[in-house]
């Protein structure tokens, strides 16, 4: 198990193993609920499948302690009729029992990574600020997968094992109390092995799977570097130096070949000896007449024979239950992160009297709205100002001064902490989110594209929209050249996250985008920052379109686009600092003027 | 760049070829290999010697209960005790020896287990090591035609399959081989007739284990691509919440994941209910046997010709030995596929041509002029495509710059990968210093260019190490002098540790900016004569453009420099600017000549340049540049 250190280095740890809970049990037992009959029947199924093998066992074992041992051949015969029929039942029943567990775990994790997702979708901006996307993956798979092993493994396989045992002992009990005795003595020993050695083994295995994805990580660079490794000519440093990684991982690999050395053999070691101690005391108990007295030899050997057979379906058990524990801790883990997301209040960005908007006209107003991501950090403070319907506001100042967090309480991912927005004179909490996002239009640096061809990815904009529809969107925009030079024009399949596009390529691709949605309230932020100069000078013109006759509100960088706007807000640390036309604004001598004369002497002639 | 190259389809290898070379591969293991196998054998003979005599001991047993109704024991190699010994120590002595066996055996199985992941380990860090250093001599256009993730697949998992050949194939199969000669043997000696009735199912135990695995082994795989789809969708919805929120399309990511979800969900119960079918009939099958045992032994044992403890209770017992052999044959003939696919993935790395390597006869380079010349370069990726270059001339003098512009795609980056030969030109030459490229050595040739790419990766050492990547051996001065040249030595004496500050994952804990200028005093140190700088200021937050601007005004000084840009202040500079458009020259000359003709360049100059009417309000208007609009 793992400790949490101090030296905390940001990472909160996430345990992996937790004791059981009753209250998680049982919630994860209401999944179950949806799929009862099938449960139902399992718990059925499973039940009389765990008498049904050691019964088996039984007969066999019956079978050559008493008719074959006593030479009777009818007998012989009927008796393995019974096994038969009994063996035929037993692997009937197995097969019920295994497709109905395996489906109810699969059943009840296809729910939740249902409920996972959807309710990802409702979190807020605020939830995706905070945690990392790998531990969200994480949640869908290996917590998803902790809690199928729970159901289906644990919940089964426990039953099966317990009963096993159960039997055996009782069958055992009833042949020969006292060498029964002997054989439960023998039983805490073994399970304090099997948990030892499954501490120590879980523990270096995890090191083995550090050391891997170490080798891995390396691998990774070196794969995506290999530009700069071949520009430098590090070929042999670097082979070097993974050479030293591989080994490292090959080193914990054999420290866990060494515990699995003794772990194994000595489950086995046990099998054997207790094999041969049973010898020695059942053949003490035979010939020297037993510790009971007036014992029957021939009932004593006929014991002895069905303890030969029975002893591991008794043994068997122990490790099996010990490693099933070992799988509801891990569970227990999973569940508790699973369920800790599902009860995760998603912030409510609308109020629950929220009204739908029908097509806007685009004004937008900031009433004294003031935001902060932190409570103690004020990102921005008493911003006012009113966007009329068509206008194109431009938003400018350093980096850190809030720019961003406006256009962001404007797509509304969040709420303003105090103050308000106005869409056409309502307040935006006041209008559901749907409604308003739909007339929205929305193109930002970091320009996200989908796994999907060109066309999958501008229809993000208009879900309906005809390929027809698309082209004609790109073509508005002026691009429709550059999208048809892709390798396979607007079918070209573009990899996670864009891949195999160029930067400018991607951009241009959520112009269209924006395009296709035709917004009556457009946001572009930085958005022409990742397009070179030479395509910029092209779209320029389109960009005139594609503003003309929205509310639209530029953060941008290049002077040239902020030029043209109705209005510039330069913005210093959470607050507007000036603001006025771009004429106006140099005249005034302020920040502007000062942003711009930087901004020329970088550029002039 | 981002061109996509059709992967070349590899040479089809016959599946004997393959295995003929895997086996010369585990021939270099054979010593280990052979140790192993004979530890192996030895543990099955244990065990088999170990239950023989539990089935004497309890005949030992049985003759002295029954006395009148049984044979005597049948004592192994004449090895009977004399007949005056009492029953009781002749047990305990047996008991003693399946103990001691049994111990002999956790030893030897101890030592079995660490000597085959030595064994295996061994194997792995030899390949590894080697499909790793090949990997890094492959051209650019092996990178370009293969996802990173296949390529780190072949140093992971298809290694691991290609030993697996020789631990999960050879070994695994001499060993199951011996094994099942060894419990056929057992049989045999105590009845042949029992034996064969006994193993009359054993053929359809076998065929059922392989057709099953070859069903289910494809299912599996497809499930597994159809949860990744599903873990797709998830990381793309966290990825771009931004825009899933901003345009309102959580409705249609539900019912696509969902979809993903429930596709999984089908394909794993497809699955199950043949596992649920093939399972408990597997394990039916030696049922059978047991069955066909109790009767058909039960009636031998009646007519004595075989005892009950070494004849029926051993039988029972080796039975059960043999059936699990016989199980593990599905996991040799999938071991062989595996590693018949894997194989096929490494040794493609191990084969692959090196394209680019230095001639024969390779010129040495200890120090260039910089003299770059292109004579009539043309450039494709394949034959199919249209030529991303073509008919390419210029010629930079020592020290001067050359600028490069031209739209998104027309070619600039390929341009400047083909002068450190990333890439050979298909037709024409380059030169440095009036000697073809590819005459020169080629590590002595890349020594001598310096290359800033577009979004610089840094891989996660310190910072020193990074800014020493091309000469792990700089010293300290060297390093923070080529730090001072590229506008770094401030910042990275303001982080943490200074020069030994790590650097996260591609250098995360940095901005765009303090990354670019780490990349520049990286490709400055070794002083390069020749400097190639590819829009190094493109993905930067624009805020920060300006901290670059000076590094690469620095890093440029004396130095033949070609550089992707669009900033005027750099385009202006510059001695020549390039337009390409399409992988051609279409306007060629000084940035003042290039400015008063009609064409792209004005067009995207008089982006940049500040109109009078603002200057005018400024209050800082100058004359203006004769001719700018």
């Amino acid at each position: 198990m793992t400790r949490s250190t101090p030296t905390n280095t940001g990472e909160e740890h996430e345990h992996r193993q937790r004791p059981l809970q009753i209250s998680l049990i049982k919630r994860l037992f209401g999944f179950t609920k949806l799929h009862a009959r099938k449960r139902n029947w399992l718990l059925l199924i499973t039940a009389t499948h765990a008498c049904q093998v050691p019964a088996l066992s039984w007969a066999i074992a019956a079978t050559i302690a008493g008719p074959i041992n006593n030479k009777q051949l009818d007998e012989i015969i009927l008796s393995a009729a019974g096994v038969t029929i009994l063996a035929i039942i037993t692997y009937v029943s197995w097969h019920f029992r295994m497709r109905l567990g395996l489906e109810l775990g699969e059943a009840v994790v296809h729910d939740l990574r249902g409920h996972i997702f959807a309710h990802l979708q409702r979190m807020s901006m605020h939830f995706y600020d905070k945690t990392k996307l790998g531990r969200i993956i994480s949640r869908i798979t290996s917590d998803c997968e902790a809690l199928r092993m729970g159901v289906q493994e644990v919940l089964v396989i426990s039953l099966v094992q317990t009963g096993r045992m159960l039997i055996a002992a009782a069958i055992m009990l009833w042949y020969d109390w006292i060498l029964f005795m002997v054989v439960l003595t023998m039983a805490p020993g073994l399970w304090l092995i099997s948990q030892f050695f499954r501490g120590r083994l879980s523990h270096t295995w995890r090191n083995v799977q550090e050391s891997f994805s170490r080798v891995t990580a390396a691998l990774a660079e070196s794969v995506n570097g290999i530009r700069v490794t071949q520009g430098f000519v590090r070929q042999d440093r670097n082979a070097e130096q993974f050479r030293d990684l591989v080994q490292n991982h090959s080193d914990h690999h054999l420290h866990a070949a060494q515990l699995t050395g003794v772990f194994l053999p000595l489950l086995e070691w046990n099998s054997q000896f207790f094999i041969s101690i049973l010898l020695l005391l059942g053949g003490y108990q035979v010939l020297a007449g037993g510790m009971l007295a007036n014992a029957d030899p021939n009932a004593q050997f006929e014991s002895l024979v069905v303890f030969f057979f029975m002893v591991n379906l008794f043994f068997g058990p122990i490790t099996v239950i010990g490693k099933q524990y070992n799988m509801a801790l891990t569970a227990m883990a999973g569940a508790e992160r699973v369920f800790a997301l599902l009860d995760t209040k998603p912030q409510q960005l609308d109020r629950p009297d929220a009204i739908l908007i029908p097509t806007i006209r685009g004004q937008v107003e900031f009433a004294n709205a003031c935001f902060a991501y932190e409570p103690e950090t004020q990102v921005l403070t008493d911003i006012n100002f009113v966007a009329k319907p068509g206008q194109t506001i431009a938003m400018v100042g350093p980096t850190g001064s809030g720019k961003s967090t406006i256009i962001k309480l404007i797509s509304k991912f969040y709420l303003p902490t105090s103050g308000q927005i106005l869409i056409d004179g309502n307040d935006l909490h006041q209008i559901r989110s749907p409604s308003y996002v739909r007339q929205l239009g929305i193109v930002l640096q970091q320009n996200f594209l989908f796994t999907g061809t060109v066309y999958d990815n501008i229809r993000v904009g208009k879900i309906s929209a005809t390929d027809d529809e698309v082209r004609d969107a790109a073509r508005r925009l002026d691009c429709l050249d550059l999208i048809q030079s892709l390798p396979a024009g607007f079918n070209t399949e573009v990899g996670e996250a864009g891949g195999n596009l160029s930067l400018g390529q991607r951009q241009l691709i959520c112009f269209c985008r924006a395009m296709l949605a035709d917004p009556r309230i457009l946001i572009l932020d930085e958005a022409t920052s990742s397009v070179d100069t030479m395509t910029e000078a092209r779209i320029q013109r389109a960009l005139a379109v594609l503003l003309s006759d929205r509310t639209s509100f530029v953060v941008a960088h290049r002077m040239s686009t902020i030029r043209h706007a109705n209005e510039v807000l330069v913005l210093n640390e959470g607050k507007i600092v000036e603001r006025g036309t771009h004429s106006h604004l140099l005249t005034a001598d302020g920040l502007y003027a000062n942003l711009y004369r930087q901004f020329i002497q970088t550029t002039d002639m | 760049m981002g061109i996509a190259i059709a992967t070349q389809t590899p040479a089809p290898v016959s599946t004997n070829q393959l295995v003929l070379r895997m086996l010369k591969l585990a021939w270099q293991f054979k010593t280990a290999a052979v140790v192993l196998i004979v530890m192996q054998a030895t543990l099955v003979a244990m065990a088999l010697s170990g239950l023989g005599l539990t089935g004497l001991g309890i005949d030992v047993i049985r003759h002295h209960v029954q006395p009148d109704s049984t044979s005597p024991p049948h004592w192994p190699f004449g090895l009977a005790p004399p007949s005056d010994w009492p029953v009781l120590s002749m047990v305990a002595v047996l008991s003693g020896v399946v103990f001691v066996i049994a111990t002999l055996r956790f030893g030897l199985d101890r030592a079995a287990t660490i000597w085959k992941a030595k064994l295996v380990q061994s194997i792995i860090v030899h390949l590894r090591a080697q499909v790793y250093d090949k990997m890094q001599r492959l051209s650019f256009r092996f990178f370009d035609a293969n996802e990173s993730g296949s390529i780190i697949n072949r140093v992971t998992t298809d290694v691991q399959s290609v030993r697996l050949f020789v631990d999960g194939v050879l070994v695994e199969g001499c060993m199951m081989a011996l094994s099942l000669t060894f419990c056929l043997a057992l049989m045999f000696k105590i009845h042949p007739w029992l034996t064969f009735w006994c193993l009359l199912t054993t053929p359809l135990l076998c065929m059922l284990t392989i057709v099953f695995s070859r069903i289910v082994r494809p299912a599996y795989q497809r499930s597994r691509q159809l949860f990744d789809t599903a873990v797709l969708v998830l990381s793309e919805n966290v990825q771009g919440v931004h825009v899933v929120k901003g345009f309102g399309r959580q409705a249609d990511q539900i019912r696509r994941f969902s979809q993903a979800n429930y596709a999984y969900s089908q394909q794993q119960k497809w699955i199950f209910w043949r596992l649920a079918m093939f399972v408990p009939v597997i394990n039916f099958l030696p049922q059978i046997n047991i069955i066909v045992l109790l009767i058909y032994g039960g009636w031998l044992m009646i007519q004595g010709e075989i005892s009950f403890g070494t004849g029926l209770v051993v039988f029972a017992g080796v039975l059960e030995q043999f059936s699990m052999q016989v199980g593990s044959i599905a996991n040799i003939t999938n071991s062989v596929q595996r590693s018949i696919t894997g194989a096929q993935r490494v040794f493609e790395i191990l084969d692959e041509p090196l394209e680019i390597c230095s001639p024969p006869h390779a010129v040495a380079m200890p120090h260039a002029r910089g003299r770059v010349r292109f004579e009539s370069v043309s450039f494709e990726y394949n034959q199919q495509e249209s030529p991303i270059l073509s008919d390419i001339n210029f010629e930079a003098e020592p020290g001067s710059t050359v600028a490069l512009l031209g739209t998104t795609g027309a070619g600039k980056t390929t341009l400047l990968s083909l002068i450190p030969r990333f890439y050979d030109p298909q037709k024409g030459s380059i030169l440095i210093d009036d000697q073809d490229v590819r005459n020169y050595n080629l590590d002595d040739l890349r020594h001598n260019i310096g290359v800033v790419f577009q979004e610089s990766f840094l891989f996660s050492h310190t910072v020193a190490q990074n800014i020493a990547f091309g000469h792990p051996a700089a010293s300290r001065e060297q390093i923070e002098s080529a730090a001072k040249i590229a506008a770094a030595h401030e910042f990275i004496c303001k982080l943490p540790n200074g020069y030994d500050t790590p650097l996260s994952e591609s250098g995360g804990n940095l901005s765009g900016g303090q990354r670019q200028r780490l990349a520049i005093a990286r490709a400055i140190l070794l002083e390069p004569p020749i400097l190639l700088l590819d829009d190094p200021t493109a993905s930067i937050d624009p805020e920060t453009e300006e901290e670059i601007l000076q590094a690469m005004t620095q890093a440029m000084d004396g130095r033949t420099t070609l550089i992707v840009a669009h900033r005027l202040s750099t385009l202006r500079r510059a001695k020549q600017v390039i337009v390409l458009e399409s992988g051609r020259i279409v306007q060629h000359g000084t940035h003042d000549q290039l400015l008063q003709s009609q064409g792209h360049y004005q067009r995207a100059a008089s982006l940049q340049i500040a109109d009078d009417e603002s200057k005018r309000l400024l209050g800082i208007l100058r004359p203006v540049t004769k001719g700018s609009p």
